[in-house]
């Protein structure tokens, strides 16, 4: 057959062979996916499983090749099946799955099992993190890749015996204090922030609560906390008049209530305390005038025409921006009738609108730069610029790296390739590191518990607890924590050891981790699989290491253990005494900071 | 008459790369002319990188047929056998077009050589992948130079690949952090790049820098023995046999039957002969690399010709804004070694 001659010649024909006799699982199906399940057909992968969990968007259309106008709002991992049937010339498998990789009723360990190797082609830390863990206890090659406006990057991982994603830190989200925020904004991110993770927060999503406690860690300042805290309960009131039925408020009482209260009112509280400003330009609060001119408008109807001249790349004026505010605002209150809430979302008018006019007239008032709606949401939506070109490279790259999983020296062939455009290279390629010790995930053991329903109903958790000890031959007491942090055992906690481990909550999907009281071994979790025809518990075959002592750093242990667990978390604390605000993590796609490597 | 300004439309269906290299860059593919030759597995995803960019126009020339090999990695042919024999235009041509209907897209099937110098006039830039020799890469060569129009030659030996371009003389301009050292006119920064205007701004505390490029002929490209002189020891110990052998290439028939290796003897003397003449150590010619070259040359892979296809449409729109220092003037992909080194020939 002429069709595989030059595959057969390129890859040979025992690597041609395994290629076509390999089933792996490609994870995203976004701008790195559409490129990544194209190379991978037409090199001959056998059978490839495609899991997305979006839909696809008009700004999606300038780099995702296989998607076109008509399938906006359509399922990308079933779309992209039907896309690349046009060239299937090598008769590739294609299954695809709706859905969050991270579903274990879906994607069961068992299914993640068959798969001889993992393709990332994701834009979000949370399921990177979380394929790379699945991919710690099947010992399952990963190929992990980014890419971030021009540059990308490929890393085969080989569990336990390379770097695996969590060994080196990724960038964090950025984080702003309470008091910036609410009192003193600087910067136009600033006033977006507030009014996004503030202001539209409060008057529209889903209620926080516990603002009150949050706040008096925020300020040493009495006068500004008590302000804070004013502003916070009139919002609150400010928020019925949002949800009250049309016929008795008004839609333009709720929005000239809001403009006096967030624009006047909070911003003349402000400058009554002195401190604040001394260093700083003060506020300049929005004038009556300006209200007055609004409120003419919309009694004269004639604010339509002046919003269908805006163009979203330039920057409006101070009356435009209350005009759009305006519109958006009784949108959402309109909306409000039929929503509990609304959550903000860059891609919906009705939210970006309300949050860029409202970040540019609190910039206004703080003397700080206004940007267009184009520039706003760029911030508030978090959007990392992203293109064909970039995404097709590192999808080559990733393709070819994967080859080597096939090699004989996988490890040695391979390489992590970031691109770098210089005079005398475009990328530029590194060996593959030994796992880090101080990696919260490479530094524990892990493997799968397997049981049958019946079984976890009948052996108790002291039974469980001396299988354990047992098996992996603990010298001391161990503790064991269920799930994220629900401690079920430890040497003064044993009110549970009668029960039986389903009462406890051991079912399909949950994580067991076990630590050794004296801290001599590695930690060990296990991955309960539920579904195997036994009459006992199966623990998985497994040595447990000695386990390595890291130096303390900044005051408290470092690496291992459920420390370290929360330390991966995406939560940041600041190391001022403020309460911080954290801007959503929404990236497209992202590339970690190059680290000091060994280079090729 | 041209509109100086995107629209609504373009804005939302270019977001994501107008957010990279701004609205001015945008404007400036929309009014470019491009021509690629041969739609191979590289022309292919070029072809694909360009039309989704946002060009004024691309018109493709090939009069090929269509072969059961283009089956392996020229992705927009539809699967089906029975239209091997049949113009390649002719079926990849709609599917090119149904990725973005902004860019008008025409084709040419006359055989490369039937056309005149002045056709090729109409064009801003020529891009031309897998040429039949070195003659014809000159020939072209001849012709845009003539013409005063840029060219990039392309093409593909399985997991290896090269770019060569002549686009003859560059000017870009772009906002750079300040180094170490403060730029200086007239530096030189790799072979035939140099800082030609420094100019610091207050407010930004950033250098506007200005790079002129200037080009070799391609003969001159193929025919140098500069390469030495750019790497040190350590790069001269690293070289791979990729150059060398992708240069050898250039003086080789392209084989008839696809199956069939190349001879392996008559290769690796070949090869070593070229290492004389670019003046580099014939002992980067490894045995392992003769043999992968012999089964591999000519042939077509789908992740290096996205590779390199990437890097070319990339280079393609740096050219275009004005802002980056294009490739000047030979990139060698070698896929063992996932290296992409660029030498100044």
């Amino acid at each position: 057959m002429g069709r595989d001659t030059y595959l057969k010649k390129v890859l040979g024909e025992d690597r041609y062979q395994k290629v076509q006799g390999s089933t792996v699982l490609m994870v995203g199906a976004g701008g790195i996916g559409c490129e990544l399940l194209k190379n991978l057909m037409l090199s001959g992968y056998g059978t490839i499983h495609i899991v997305d969990l979006d839909t696809i968007t008009l700004s999606n259309l300038n780099r995702q090749f296989l998607f076109r106008k008509g399938d906006i709002d359509q399922s990308k991992s079933i779309t992209i099946k039907k896309a690349v049937e046009s060239f299937n010339f090598h008769g590739t498998k294609l299954i695809s799955h709706h859905g969050n990789i991270m579903d274990t009723d879906q994607f069961p360990i068992d299914w993640w099992d068959q798969f001889s190797y993992i393709f990332n082609a994701l834009d979000n830390l949370e399921a990177r993190r979380y394929v790379n863990k699945m991919a710690l206890f099947l010992k399952k090659p990963v190929m992990e890749s980014g890419t971030t406006g021009f540059d990308g990057y490929v890393q085969p991982i080989f569990p336990y015996k390379t770097e695996c994603f969590d060994c080196q830190p990724k960038a964090t989200p950025q984080t702003f204090p309470v008091c910036t925020i609410r009192s003193t904004p600087s910067k136009p991110i600033h006033c977006i922030t507030w009014a996004k993770e503030f202001l539209f927060q409060q008057l529209f999503d889903e209620s926080v609560e516990g603002d009150a406690e949050d706040l008096s860690n925020a300020t040493d300042n009495d006068k500004e906390l008590e302000n804070l805290l004013k502003e916070s309960n009139e919002l609150v009131e400010l928020r019925k008049l949002v949800v009250a039925t049309g016929e008795v408020i008004s839609q333009n009482t709720f929005f000239s209530e809001m403009v006096r209260k967030i624009f006047q009112i909070d911003i003349e509280r402000l400058l009554l305390i002195d401190t604040l400003w001394t260093n700083r330009l003060k506020p300049i609060p929005i004038s009556d005038a300006q209200i007055e001119e609004v409120a003419d408008l919309i009694r004269s109807g004639g604010i339509e025409q002046r919003l269908e001249s805006l163009i979203d790349t330039q920057v409006w004026s101070p009356l435009e921006n209350l005009l759009v505010l305006y519109k958006s605002a009784t949108n959402l209150q309109t909306r409000m009738k039929n929503n509990k809430f609304i959550a903000f979302d860059k891609d919906d008018e009705d939210t970006l609108d309300f949050v860029v006019t409202a970040a540019n007239l609190r910039s206004l008032i703080f003397q700080i730069d206004t940007l267009s709606k184009f520039d706003v949401k760029q911030i508030a939506g978090n959007i990392i610029p992203a293109i064909a070109t970039t995404n097709a490279i590192i999808s080559g790259f990733s393709n070819l790296e994967s080859l080597n999983f096939l090699a004989q020296n996988s490890r040695t062939d391979s390489s992590m390739v970031f691109i770098s455009i210089r005079p005398n290279k475009y990328v530029t390629s590194a060996t593959l590191e030994a796992p880090r010790k101080q990696c919260a995930s490479c530094s524990v053991a892990r493997g799968i518990l397997k049981s049958e329903e019946g079984t976890l109903d009948q052996v108790t958790l002291e039974q469980f607890i001396d299988k354990v000890k047992s098996k992996y031959s603990y010298s001391s007491d161990i503790s064991i924590i269920l799930g994220k942090s629900k401690l079920i055992y430890d040497f003064d906690f044993d009110d549970n050891l009668s029960k039986s481990l389903s009462e406890i909550g051991f079912k399909t999907g949950e994580l067991v981790l076990i630590q050794d009281e004296d801290d001599e071994v590695e930690n060990l979790e296990l991955y309960i699989e539920v579904g195997l025809k036994s009459n006992d518990i199966e623990l998985p075959e497994l040595e447990l290491r000695q386990k390595i002592l890291i130096e303390k750093e900044n005051g408290h242990e470092n690496g291992v253990g459920k420390d370290a667990e929360e330390e991966s978390g995406d939560v940041i604390e600041s190391d001022m005494a403020f309460e911080t605000i954290v801007i959503e993590d929404e990236v497209e796609e992202e590339v970690p900071a190059p680290k000091k490597r060994r280079i090729n | 008459m041209e509109q100086e300004s995107l629209t609504a439309d373009e804005i939302a269906l270019y977001d994501r790369q107008i957010r990279l290299w701004g609205m001015g860059t945008q404007l400036r593919l929309r009014s470019a002319k491009v021509l690629v030759i041969n739609l191979s597995a590289v022309g292919t995803e070029v072809v694909k990188n360009l039309v989704l960019g946002g060009l004024n126009s691309l018109e493709i020339l090939d009069s090929s047929k269509v072969k059961e090999e283009d089956f392996s990695a020229q992705f927009f042919l539809p699967n089906d056998d029975s239209i091997v024999g049949d113009l390649k235009l002719l079926h990849a041509l709609p599917q090119i077009q149904e990725l973005n209907n902004r860019v008008t897209i025409t084709s040419n099937t006359r055989p490369l050589n039937e056309n005149e110098g002045s056709y090729f006039k109409k064009f801003d830039l020529v891009i031309a992948t897998e040429l039949s020799s070195k003659s014809e890469i000159l020939w072209l060569n001849g012709i845009t130079r003539e013409s005063n129009i840029p060219l990039y030659v392309s093409g593909l030996h399985g997991m290896f690949g090269y770019i060569i371009n002549d686009l003859i003389r560059h000017e870009s301009e772009a906002e750079r952090e300040i180094g170490n050292q403060p730029r200086v006119v007239g530096t030189s920064i790799s072979g035939n790049k140099t800082i030609i205007g420094v100019q610091y701004n207050k407010l930004t505390n950033k250098e506007l820098v200005k790079v002129e490029d200037v080009y070799s002929q391609l003969d001159n490209v193929l025919s140098s023995k500069k390469v030495s002189s750019q790497l040190n020891k350590r790069q001269m110990r690293r070289l791979s046999a990729s150059l060398p052998l992708i240069f050898t290439l250039f003086d080789w028939q392209r084989p008839t039957d696809i199956e069939a290796d190349l001879d392996n003897s008559k290769l690796k003397a070949a090869a070593i002969n070229m290492c004389q003449h670019l003046n580099i150590p014939s002992t980067v010619i490894t045995d392992e690399y003769v043999e992968l070259v012999c089964k591999q040359a000519f042939t077509e892979f789908s992740p290096t010709a996205a590779i390199l296809g990437g890097c070319l449409a990339q280079d393609v729109i740096q050219f275009l804004s004005k802002k980056e220092s294009p490739i000047n003037n030979c990139l060698i992909l070698d896929g063992i070694r996932s290296e992409m080194p660029i030498y100044s020939l």
